[in-house]
């Protein structure tokens, strides 16, 4: 058999998998752990195709993702509109929000563009603090009751446990990992990776690149917004600093700098990686593990500490993978597992 | 005029902090060309070494500025030597990657040893005033910081000119070969412009501690604003970043006074971006090369 053919064989395995799983697990923590791990892989896999094919590090991405969570959420608790429905207008407003910081950040290049990005996305936050008559300001949009999804008069889902959304989410990850396969093997992926080589030999060789970087932009965006609405929904809560706010462009950069830029798969290990890791940070799994080994004393000063304080550390742990990663290994952990890989089959050859 | 007199004196005062910000970043950025991301947690790491020196020794936080200097100056120092030097060579994204990993893991260990609530450092004079007359009165911590500020900054510019290693880091700036060919110890350098970056920044946020709110996620606000004043003055430039951090200061508080509270960020911010696309070599920069 070959090797693409063993590829495809695995693939089709995973996917099965991945169906039956809302099928065979009951437990709702368990999927809301793959949920997390979709939306993971969806913001990565969005962040990459920007950041990673074309070269463009954009930290305001929370932009993207704030305005798909809005106008979603906005749409469905002002005008009862229903998310499936609303998420289109999510992304043609994204669409424009998109072209409109193009038109502007493009102009600049590396260290200025990320800040124009990040500027721009700031811009936006204080408007969903201030434009109170709109978003609800600081206090946010809580939307507890979803319309059940009716296929005519058949009712397919009233989203009352995780397992649609587990669904939604699936769809949500293949669909970016797709997109990002179709980039990557045409001829829009080698101009994107032409322009994050080097911008001038781009150009010189004829490649328009305002055309090609705002196409990949507007890709991006479309694929954040998406995700930012399915944040919306399934957490039927968004305000200004968990969807708009700097630590969010951050963390979505993070999943694909720590997997790996500008490959198909670095996103989705990066998000392998970070989720259950912070998620055992948040949910006391560490100082739980650290109290049974005999390490800490749970009843000690060091015990209470961890387990109250442990929890809302987890974006330390992002700090110290992106240090490790930059420093140790420049391409991500895919660049790095590659790198293990490549001596031995020189062995074998 | 009353108003618009207060808006614009108060908004000077906080503007001297604010260039001690810009020039901390400003100084990193023209030794080393690195866009320090972790600025705002440094001056975040300076804000709780004055509360530390304020609650458990019970110094006046202007007076802790004495110890904060030094110890932040050996904190960038570090910085500098243990991380930054790694990636002097690599793409300018990745020294930012660095310096955002390194600003999350300052502002998530703060967090873990003092939670995220919010302190304050209440003095006898956190809100006093002082009259100058045409009904126009003054925060006297923010008069006193402004004089702290000014005291520090006219001291680093003789610095930079006259001594022979602020020569030697100048020179560094303008051609990191050609001083290192001239003898210049330019690893040496960067190690002190770190450090004395970092020692301004936490300068700076031991002067507005007793008027602002201190908590672990406060520096974002401020690598913002540090980005916003650097870029204005011109990336390198410190009397840009001077003239910059004022700027900022005066544009914050009047469009607080004429347009409301709430959106004076965001004219910061469009001003910003106005700067970028039309001047982005700032006011006092060279055009980029």
């Amino acid at each position: 058999m070959s090797n693409t053919m063993l590829k495809a064989a695995a693939g089709f395995i995973l996917l099965a998998l991945l169906l039956a799983i809302p099928k065979q697990v009951e437990s709702p923590y368990a999927l809301h752990m793959m949920i997390l791990l979709f939306l993971s892989i969806s913001m990565g896999q969005s962040w990459n195709i920007l950041g990673g094919f074309a070269g463009q590090y954009s930290v305001g991405h929370a932009a993207y993702f704030g305005v798909g969570a809005y106008a979603t959420m906005m749409l469905m608790q002002a005008r009862q509109v229903p998310p499936w429905i609303g998420v289109w207008a999510g992304m043609v407003l994204v669409v424009a929000v998109a072209l409109a910081i193009g038109s502007i950040c493009f102009r600049l290049r590396g260290p200025y563009f990320v800040l124009a990005s990040i500027a721009v996305a700031e811009i936006l936050r204080l408007s969903a603090i201030n434009l109170t008559a709109l978003t609800n300001g600081a206090e946010g949009i809580l939307v507890t009751e979803l319309p059940a999804f009716k296929l005519g008069e058949r009712v397919l889902t009233d989203f009352s446990t995780k397992v649609p959304f587990y669904y939604i989410g699936l769809s949500l990850a293949l669909l970016t990992i797709g997109v990002t396969y179709g980039v990557q093997h045409s001829k829009l992926g080698y101009f994107f990776q032409a322009i994050r080589e080097d911008q001038d030999a781009a150009h010189s060789l004829g490649i328009s690149i305002s055309l090609y970087k705002n196409i990949a932009l507007v890709i991006s965006a479309v694929l954040t917004s998406l995700a930012g609405a399915y944040y919306g929904i399934y957490v039927g809560f968004v305000d200004p600093p968990t969807v708009l706010g700097l630590d969010l462009s951050v963390q979505i950069m993070l999943i694909c700098i720590i997997g790996g830029m500008g490959t198909l798969w670095g996103p989705v290990l990066g998000a392998l990686v970070l989720v259950p890791m912070s998620e055992a940070l948040r949910s006391n799994l560490v100082t739980d593990l650290l109290v049974k080994v005999g390490l800490v004393n749970a009843d000690s000063k060091v015990g209470v500490f961890l387990k109250e304080n442990l929890a809302h550390a987890h974006v330390l742990l992002y700090g110290i993978l992106v240090v490790l990663v930059i420093l140790f290994m420049p391409d991500g952990l895919m660049g790095f597992v590659k790198k293990l890989a490549r001596p031995r089959k020189q062995e074998v050859a | 005029m009353a108003v618009f007199m207060q808006s614009l004196l108060s908004g000077i005062l906080i503007g001297g902090v604010y260039a001690l910000i810009g020039i901390g970043l400003t100084l990193i950025f023209g030794v080393m060309r690195v866009i320090n991301f972790a600025h705002g947690d440094i001056l975040m790491v300076g804000m709780y070494l004055t509360y530390i020196a304020f609650t458990w020794l019970g110094i006046d936080p202007f007076v802790s500025v004495l110890v904060t200097f030094p110890l932040m100056f050996l904190f960038g120092g570090f910085l500098q030597k243990v991380f930054i030097n790694r990636v002097l060579k690599a793409v300018a994204q990745n020294q930012i990657l660095l310096t955002i990993g390194l600003g999350l893991i300052m502002s998530n260990t703060v967090m873990l040893i003092f939670t995220s609530d919010y302190k304050l450092i209440s003095t006898s004079y956190s809100s006093s005033t002082l009259k100058v007359g045409g009904g126009v009165s003054l925060s006297t911590p923010l008069l006193v910081s402004f004089l702290i500020t000014a005291t520090i900054t006219a001291a680093l510019y003789w610095f930079l000119l006259k001594t022979d290693t602020g020569q030697a880091i100048r020179a560094t700036a303008q051609d990191r070969e050609a001083a290192t060919l001239m003898g210049i110890n330019v690893k040496r350098m960067s190690i002190i412009a770190f450090g004395l970056g970092s020692a301004l920044a936490g300068t700076a946020g031991a002067l507005i501690a007793p008027t602002y709110y201190i908590f672990p996620q406060v520096g974002s606000v401020f690598t913002l604003k540090a980005f916003v004043i650097t870029v204005l003055g011109g990336m390198g430039s410190v009397v840009g970043a001077m003239l910059g951090g004022i700027l900022i200061g005066v544009t914050e508080s009047l469009s607080a006074v004429y347009i409301s509270s709430g959106w004076k960020d965001v004219v910061v911010f469009v001003l910003f971006l106005l700067v970028l696309l039309f001047k982005p070599s700032g006011l006092m920069g060279k055009s980029r090369t």
